[in-house]
């Protein structure tokens, strides 16, 4: 997942998120590749060791629990609260191992100008 | 022809490069040299003998799921990719199957060395990640050798090039961490296509970006092994202002 350009509502607000930031068939299915014989391979392949798995299936978890809030009674709040903390934090993991390498090259503010330009010969014409 | 290059074989059973070194205008010779005109791209491809070319390439375009999330991907940053604009099949010199020009923000599309569809998605994934690249960052193609290295060692590990059974077909054999070790090798080669520059250089080059660049997995959000995981990373992608909005 590429750095987005969508709100951020950090986990420090009071105000509860509206729903987990992928749907519970996401987890689901990236628990279920995790755990593949293919997948175990794969990740050996290029890492030489095998994969860890056990955090999927623990946002599974907490995304059921987050998606039930609707009929939650009110003594549930507070577990729901923890499953809401609990994924988001995991998700913050990952976007933040995803960034910890500095960058090679400085990244851009606008695309390059000259990418829609007619080929020079094109122009000439 | 100034720009990345993939030195890649012909297929599966790949060859290696050739063994001496040449300048980029000697592998790409339909490729102008700087200040010059380009002769017809797309187009000539198609009237030509050769007419697989632009049709593998559609069929890529149309159907790849690593080519279709790079495409969204270049959208979203500006670059909306044109198949006529972006994109020439040329013949080319030796062993490569594709480049990417940044002076005219054209794929090269080696027509007379890219043998099946299959390799076609291939080529056409790995340039598109120097053009997505390109779009995104800045990228001194022609003045900096550890910003090539670092594109091609991204290409190299995201576009498949080192999958398992591509480097069997090669008869390279290893299992624990061989992908590294295949990134680094072709990542060297294709440096090696279109600058002229030592070996050492280009190794050298490669060993002091590895690490940031290989772990560099935009847009892919993972290293996309086969076409399942490709179409999660695209899944993911077109989820992501939900992601960022609710982590």
């Amino acid at each position: 997942m590429g750095p987005g350009d969508g709100r951020r509502r950090g986990s420090d607000s009071d105000a509860p998120l509206s729903q987990p930031p992928r749907p519970c068939e996401a987890y689901r299915a990236e628990w279920e590749l995790c755990r593949s014989a293919g997948h175990f391979l794969h990740h050996y392949y290029v890492h030489g060791e095998r994969p860890a798995c056990e955090q999927w299936r623990r946002d599974l978890a907490s995304c059921r629990e987050w998606e039930e809030r609707r009929s939650a009674e009110a003594q549930e709040v507070t577990r729901v609260s923890f499953a809401q903390r609990s994924l988001c934090e995991s998700e913050r993991a990952r976007v933040q191992a995803a960034r910890k390498h500095a960058l090679v090259w400085a990244p851009r503010q606008s695309p390059p100008a000259d990418w829609h330009l007619p080929l020079p010969q094109e122009k000439d014409e | 022809m100034a720009g990345a290059g993939d030195a890649r074989g012909p297929g599966p059973a790949a060859g290696e490069p050739p063994p001496q070194q040449r300048g980029a205008c000697q592998v790409f010779p339909e490729r102008p040299a700087q200040g010059k005109p380009p002769q017809e791209g797309f187009l000539s491809g198609f009237f030509t003998n050769d007419q697989k070319c632009p049709l593998m390439l559609l069929k890529t375009l149309e159907t790849n799921p690593y080519v279709k999330l790079l495409l969204d991907a270049m959208k979203h940053s500006g670059c909306a990719v044109n198949k006529d604009r972006h994109f020439s099949c040329e013949d080319c010199n030796g062993n490569v199957s594709g480049g990417f020009d940044a002076s005219t923000s054209q794929i090269v599309l080696c027509q007379n060395n890219i043998s099946n569809q299959a390799h076609m998605s291939r080529v056409v994934t790995h340039e598109l990640i120097h053009a997505f690249d390109h779009c995104r960052a800045h990228v001194n193609w022609f003045t900096n050798v550890r910003h090539l290295a670092c594109s091609e060692v991204r290409a190299a590990n995201l576009s498949g090039d080192c999958s398992l059974v591509n480097e069997i077909f090669r008869l390279h054999f290893g299992l624990k961490q061989h992908h590294q070790t295949c990134v680094r090798d072709r990542a060297v080669l294709s440096i090696l296509a279109v600058r002229d520059v030592s070996k050492e250089v280009a190794q050298k080059a490669v060993d002091e970006v590895f690490e940031p660049c290989f772990h560099d997995h935009e847009p892919f959000g993972r290293i996309p092994h086969n076409k399942t995981y490709a179409r999660y990373a695209h899944r993911d992608f077109q989820n992501r202002d939900r992601y960022y909005s609710n982590i």
